[in-house]
This record gives C-alpha cells, structure tokens and sequence, in this order.
C-alpha cells in the first residue's frame, strides 16, 4: 500500500517536473509538427493570468486548418509579470510570440523583440488593425516598432451596447419610479434621488442610501475627477486640455469644481450621501451596493461588476444602474464616452527565438481577416450560430446557453484573447458586429423585461445611448494621465501630483462633511492648502508642455 | 546558564591571550557548531547593507548600483525638509509608545490574572481563546474592527445609541482623535493573549516555596501576586522592554495602511506607510532606502540606551 502511493507522488513529482521543463523552456516549434504535415505551430507567453486551452480545442483546429497556423498560449502563473520575462532573458530563450505586460520594455532592452516597421506592410490586416499615428505612437526612440498593441480597436464602427467607463449612475428601479424622466444635469440628478428617498425610505427592509462616493485608496478618483466631466471635458484623468491655447489645468480649481462639492455638501447634510461613504473600503462598497439599496454612484462600471452580478442573481435587475453623462450647465456637451485610450507602452511582439517570422505575421494577419473573425468569436456557422434570410447573425437558446457555459466555451471557442482583436465593430458585410454580444438580436436576448422596458421608455436600443456618441477621432494628446506614469521621482511634477493626491484626499471629504455655513471658508482654507502645498505650476506645466508634444508629433487623430 | 559559569577565568593573573585560545580550544565544538550561523547572518543579514548606498544616489533601476549618479545626503535632506515626514514620525512614535504601553500593561495583568484561575480546564479554555486572535492576518482583523464601528451596522454604536450614551452613531474613522486608540485596542485585542504565554511560563518557573513562606507570613492572594509573582517574572519583563523597545520605530504598516483613509491621513501615516508612497509607489527608491537607513539607526540606539539602562537598574540584559 505505501509502497504504490510512492510510486503513485513520484509519478505525479516527476510529471510536474517535466511540464514545469516545458513551460520554461517555451522553445519554437515551427517545424511542421502536426500529422498533416502543413500546420505550422507557435508559442505564445503572455504575461497576463489566462486559462490555456485544450489541444483538442474545436475551433483552434477549425482555424488551424483555415490559416495553416496554431498558436499555443501560455499564461502567467504564480509569479509576476517582471519576475518571468527577466528568468526569460536571463535564460536568453523565448516563446515566439510575447507580450511581456510590465516587462515588456525589459524585453526590448534586451533586445529579445525583432524590428517589426519593415514587415508590416506586408501583412495588410495588421497595418490596417492601427493607425498611422498609433503605429507613430508604437515606434521606439531608436526608430523601431517592437510590437503591436492588441487592444482598443473599433472596426468600422462602435458597436458597444455598455458603457464601460465613468459616469454617473442612477437605478433603474427609480427612473421607473419618476416615469422616466430625461436627466441631465446634476440637479435634476440630485433632485430626483432626493424625492425618491424621501418616497422610499426603504429598500428590501434596509434603509435607502442615496448616493455613494467610493475613495478608498486609489479608487478615490471617484470622489475627484467628476468635475471634468461635469465641466463637459472627456476623462484626461489629471488635467482638462484648453483646445484653443492647449493648456493644461487642473480641474480642482475650476467653478464647476466648486459647484459640485458644494452639491455634494448640501447632499451630505441632507443624509442623502452615505455618511461612511469616505471610510469604507471597496469591499464595504461592493457590499452596499450588492443590497440593492443604493440609488446612485458615480464610478466606472467595471469597478461594479461583482455587485451588478450580484443583484442579477438575486432577480434584482430593476436596482442595477443606467449610466447618465451628467454636466452642471445644461447647455454644456458632455463627454463621457471617448475611442479607447491606445496604450503605447505594451503589446505583442515576436521574439528572435521565432524560427519564422513571417510565417508568424502571416498567422496573426490571417486572425484578424473577416472570416477567421467570424470563427474566432462566433464559431462554426449553424454549429454555433445560424443566419437568417437577411444574412444576419444569431444563436439559437441552445447556442446561447452554450456560449454561457465557461466549460464548454474552453472545450470550442478559441478567441485568442491576447493577439490582436476589435473592441467593436462590423464584419465586412457592415450588418453583423464581430462580437456576438453587440450583435442586436444577441443584446436583446440578455435583457431582462426591466431592462426592456427602460430602453424602449427611452427609445435607445442599447445603454451606451444613454451618453454621448463616441467621437470620430480621440483628441491627439488624449489621455493626458498617460503622461504621468514616465515621471521620475526627481522632477517637480512628480512630487506635485502625489502631494496634491495626498491634499486632496484629505480635504474632499472633508468640504463634503461640513456643516454647510462652512462650505465656503473650508473650500477656501483646501483651494489655499493646494496651493500652496503642492507645485500646482510644475505640474501644469509638465502637462501643458506634453499636451504641445504630443500634438506637434502626432497631430490630429488618435 | 551553567556554561558560563564554567567559563570563569579561574586564574585572572594568565594573560589574556593566553587564555583566549585556551577558551576557544575548549569550546570548538561551540565555535564549529556556530559557524553555519554567523555565515546565515553574513550573507542575509549584512551582504545586503551595501544597498545602502542606494541612499546615497539618485538611483535609476535597471542600471547597476555603481553606474548611478551619487548625490551625498541630498535624499535626507529631503526627507528632513518635508513636513509631512516629521508627522510620520510622530504618528509611528506615539502609536508604537501606545502599542508598547497598552501591549505590556495588558499581557502582564492578563498573565496574573489567569494564573490565579484555579480551574485548570477554565484558564486553557481562555488562554486558547484569547491567543486565537494572534493567527488571523490584519486584513480579516481590521475588516472585523471596520464593521464593529461602522456607524450604520456596527455593534458599538448600536450599543452606544441604544442606552442612550449617545443620540448620533459617531463615525469613527471620520474623525482623527478616535485614531491612535482604536489602533492601539485593536493591537491588545489581537496579540494580548499570545503576548501573556511568555509571562505564563515565567511564573510558572517561580520557586513554589516562595508562595509558601509568603502565605506563611500571612500573604493574601494578591499581595502574593504583587510580592512573589511579579519579582518573579521581571528579568522577563526586562528583557522584552529592551527588545520592543528596539522596534519602537516600527509602528506597524498593515493595521494603518487598512484602516486609515483620506480624512484621518494626518495621524493615520507612519514611516512605513511614507515610504510606500513616496518611496516605492514613484520608484523614489533612494528616498525609500534613506528612510529605512533612518529607522535602523533609531531602532539601534534605542537597543543601546535601553541596555544601558538596564545594566545600570542591575537587570538581566542582551548583550
């Protein structure tokens, strides 16, 4: 007996060993290793947790066959993104496909990343997937592109049916309530949760909660950031950008700053504002808002997911939330929604262990055509989804309720989650979106009858009409914040922004908590400390002086 | 204990030398048997001083720790000159002197007091109960501490409002005078009991004889405890203080870091915390080092004075 369950660890030792072998070694396997003889295969590291697929995956193969290329993915596991790329160097051998996350500059100093600007013409999807500024954006101070940023991209056209992004939030439950009125400007915001929780006291047994500010930590920028988009500019994140002079400023010293923390003070006093609210922690909120109880936010909605999920599952979706893009001055635009920021600072690249580049870009060129497109999210036609007379797209309840089983999703799709893909966006034929979940038919087909009845109230067919259209073009310096993150601990600036985070950490609640015949004179004392505490100069300037870069270099367009 | 006594030089009028390879000849199994040890501590605990040159530097990651421009003591006149470094100081002081003060006060009375329990099953059952707390990390405790005073559901507003100490819920963590108290309460409530299992088995070692005679001259249980007991158990005592008291400059990180927020920064902040953020979170890692280098250098005189001051009251000390 003891002698087998020996035998039975060593085995189960040894295997471990060997697949721990083989997951470092990551070495190219480009020769034709498949039993026809044809498919090429490629390694793939990405420095990201992911769920590696099954060998037998149904639509890996069904693509395989297609381009004539496999590629096998590899996830980070157990160690940090820096901590596996530097064993990587070290080691001087590479997956051939990589994306290293954080370590991705690393790779290119080390020079493990091959020069891609001279072959991507070749590959006409891959220099269609960006832009001729972002590929500009992509290419490396000694003039090399290293890699392409895999993410962001709309085809076309936005498709999206959610808002991601920032806004601020209202229950569905009490735009029923006040027969669905059109809400936009903070006021009438304010105006509407008051009356409702005046109406409702009471949520499910628990006391109503108006309006949560979520600030713990760094999650505090929604307590900070509002005003700039209530002053009607989109989410530059550090500063709003003057179009005209291409200035930089601070959004804590504008009017509509003022305004809005003065709302927020009258809102507190009035106990509409939950008095924890600058206290608890992410969990507290989640918590809170999982009840059902809390009428409004403002927050980015993937900082609420585990709560929207939550109240799903408890067959409360008339107390989940719509996003308003909400100003102070009715006549302002707002800007909630904006083109995905393009993030220059990682994506895939290939490495100098690929055996066949090409044959490499080749594979990820031939990913992102229409039809693989097609295979990639919808799957096998009439396996996975079915076509109507019209040519339109769609799943039967079946193939829905498939797409929904996380089990059988890994046994047949294969999405390529980390190579290049579209955000959004129509296939060729301009009817039918390259996500299933855009496609209409498909939205419709998730929403429950609350959520039917809200968007026909309106009239929108999805909840991104809610706010602003995506613009054409994001503005050239667009997000500013992106500049922050090269600042070095030597320069003013740096020390400006965390001292004014520090600043403003401190003194938002505390404007918010005071009684309001103090409003005025502890705004005064916060705007002084600001000030004069911080380097608010060395810190305009910094941006102002990025803003002017980034548009000499880049110009219009994203 | 005993070899040292073996060890007193029995001729002081043998040169030193002399009798310094005598000692060693006779104590080379000793001597071999700490060797792997002295090296443990070379590689791991010195080797890793020379990053202290970081301080030194405007260091740049990715290049190596002698290509990097040198700046002398530029970073702690930095650190010196920033107001809010000085507050971090006070706030790490003054929450580890409540720490130290309530830690000791606490265990110690704690330890008398369960041993005067004569139930034997009684005082394993709160001894067992009251060290539990010990093995839960500071995010599951600072969660519990976060929901017992939340104003909304918290127990001790319930309570407060209830018998009408009070007619509002206080916001706790709102408010910067409850700070300090509730992260010293919090810091009893978490290590007292295993901080009194120490002082256990030190009474346990006292002589009974002594309790004895003690009862013989007439002793109550708590003049025993006041007059036997706690003689008893103050090498131990002294030996704790000295080596709390090096770690003085070590407030604690997680318990401030999570129960800290926004509104009470000002007295929430210790070194640590300051370091983090100014340090590692902008790659200021000179900054961060220079800090550190601050607090051994506190910590180490403190050691010192504490065992001078314990050489002098003619206690047991470290070294």
């Amino acid at each position: 007996m003891r002698k087998s369950k020996l035998i039975v660890s060593m085995l189960l030792a040894g295997t471990l060993a060997v697949s721990l072998l083989t997951g470092c070694g990551g070495s190219s396997q480009e020769t034709s290793a498949s039993s026809d003889g044809k498919i090429k295969e490629f390694s793939a590291f990405f420095a990201t947790a992911g769920k590696e697929l099954p060998d037998n995956n149904r639509l890996k193969n069904v693509i395989a066959e297609k381009i004539g290329a496999k590629i096998n993915e590899q996830w980070l596991t157990g160690q940090t993104a820096k901590e596996r790329i530097g064993v990587m160097i070290a080691g001087g051998e590479y997956p051939d496909i990589i994306d290293g996350g954080d370590g991705t500059q690393a790779l290119v100093d080390a020079g493990a990343l091959i020069p891609l600007e001279d072959k991507i013409d070749k590959y006409p999807n891959i220099k269609n997937f960006l832009t001729p500024t972002q590929w500009e954006k992509l290419r490396k101070e000694d003039g090399h592109i290293y890699f392409i940023q895999q993410f962001g991209q709309i085809r076309n056209k936005d498709t999206q049916v959610q808002h991601n992004d920032e806004a601020f939030w209202i229950q569905k439950a009490v735009l029923e309530w006040a027969n669905y009125p059109k809400i936009t400007t903070i006021d009438q915001y304010f105006d509407l949760i008051e009356k409702y929780k005046a109406a409702n006291p009471q949520v499910n047994g628990q006391p109503t909660i108006g309006f949560e500010v979520l600030s713990d930590d760094w999650r505090y920028f929604c307590l900070e950031n509002p005003p700039q988009f209530l002053a009607g500019y989109p989410n530059d994140g550090k500063a709003i950008i003057d179009k005209s002079t291409l200035t930089a400023k601070n959004y804590n010293t504008i009017p509509e700053a003022q305004k809005y923390f003065k709302k927020l003070n009258d809102e507190y006093n009035k106990g509409i504002i939950d008095q924890e609210t600058f206290t608890a922690s992410y969990d507290q909120y989640t918590s809170k808002l999982s009840t059902g109880r809390v009428l409004g936010m403002v927050d980015q909605h993937w900082e609420f997911l585990t709560a929207e999920n939550s109240l799903k599952q408890q067959h409360l979706d008339e107390r989940t939330w719509v996003p308003l893009g909400l100003t102070i001055d009715p006549n302002v635009k707002a800007q909630y929604r904006a083109k995905p920021a393009f993030n220059a600072g990682g994506g895939i690249g290939i490495s100098k262990s690929c055996k066949d580049v090409d044959g490499a870009l080749k594979a990820i060129n031939d990913l992102l055509s229409p039809d693989v497109l097609t295979l990639r999210y919808w799957g096998e036609k009439d396996k996975d989804y079915k076509v109507d007379d019209k040519g339109l797209f769609y799943r039967t309840d079946e193939q829905r309720e498939n797409a929904r089983n996380q089990d059988w999703v890994n046994a047949n799709m294969c999405m390529y989650t980390y190579l290049p893909q579209y955000t959004a966006g129509y296939l060729d034929d301009g009817i039918n979106t390259i996500l299933p979940e855009q496609q209409q038919t498909e939205f419709e087909a998730t929403l429950t009858d609350s959520d039917k009845k809200v968007l026909n109230a309106y009239g929108f067919k999805n909840w991104t009409e809610f706010l602003n259209q995506v613009p054409e073009e994001n503005e050239p310096w667009y997000p500013i914040y992106s500049a922050c993150s090269t600042w070095s601990a030597d320069q003013p600036e740096q020390m400006a922004m965390q001292k004014m985070d520090d600043i403003k950490k401190q003194w938002l609640p505390k404007v918010i908590m005071v009684k309001p015949n103090e409003f005025d004179s502890t705004w005064n004392q916060y705007q002084t400390t600001l000030i004069t505490q911080a380097d608010v100069k060395a810190y305009e300037d910094a941006l102002t002086k990025e803003v002017k870069r980034r548009v000499e270099k880049f110009g219009k367009g994203n | 204990m005993e070899l040292e006594v073996k060890n007193i030089n029995p001729n002081p009028e043998i040169k030193t030398k002399n009798n310094l390879m005598k000692n060693m000849k006779k104590q080379k199994t000793l001597i071999l048997m700490s060797i792997p040890f002295v090296i443990y501590t070379f590689i791991f605990n010195y080797t890793p001083l020379v990053g202290w040159l970081m301080a030194f530097q405007k260091f740049k990651p990715a290049k190596s720790l002698f290509d990097q421009t040198w700046c002398g003591i530029d970073q702690f006149k930095i650190l010196f000159s920033d107001p809010n470094f000085i507050k971090v100081i006070r706030n790490t002081l003054c929450m580890s002197l409540i720490n130290l003060t309530l830690g000791f006060i606490c265990s110690i009375g704690f330890a008398l007091l369960l041993n005067e329990v004569r139930l034997m099953f009684a005082k394993k059952f709160v001894q067992t109960i009251s060290y539990l707390p010990h093995f839960l990390s500071w995010i599951i405790v600072t969660g519990i501490v976060a929901d017992v005073l939340s104003p909304e559901t918290g127990i001790i507003n319930q309570i407060l409002v209830g018998l009408h100490i009070i007619s509002q819920p206080i916001n706790f963590f709102a408010d910067t005078k409850y700070f300090w108290g509730i992260v010293g309460l919090t810091n009893v409530w978490k290590e007292v009991g295993w901080g009194s299992i120490i002082y256990l088995a030190a009474i346990t070692s006292i002589n009974p004889d002594l309790y004895e005679a003690a009862e013989i001259d007439g002793a109550g249980r708590f003049k025993k405890m006041l007059h036997v007991t706690l003689p008893g158990i103050k090498s131990t005592i002294f030996i704790l203080l000295i080596m709390n008291i090096g770690n003085i400059v070590n407030a604690g990180f997680e318990v401030q870091y999570l129960l800290g927020n926004g509104l009470v920064q000002d007295v929430s902040q210790t070194i640590d915390i300051f370091v983090l953020k100014y340090g590692i979170s902008l790659n200021n890692y000179s900054l961060a080092t220079a800090a550190g280098i601050f607090k051994s250098v506190i910590s180490v005189t403190l050691i010192y004075i504490a065992n001078r001051f314990a050489k002098s009251a003619g206690e047991e000390r470290l070294f």
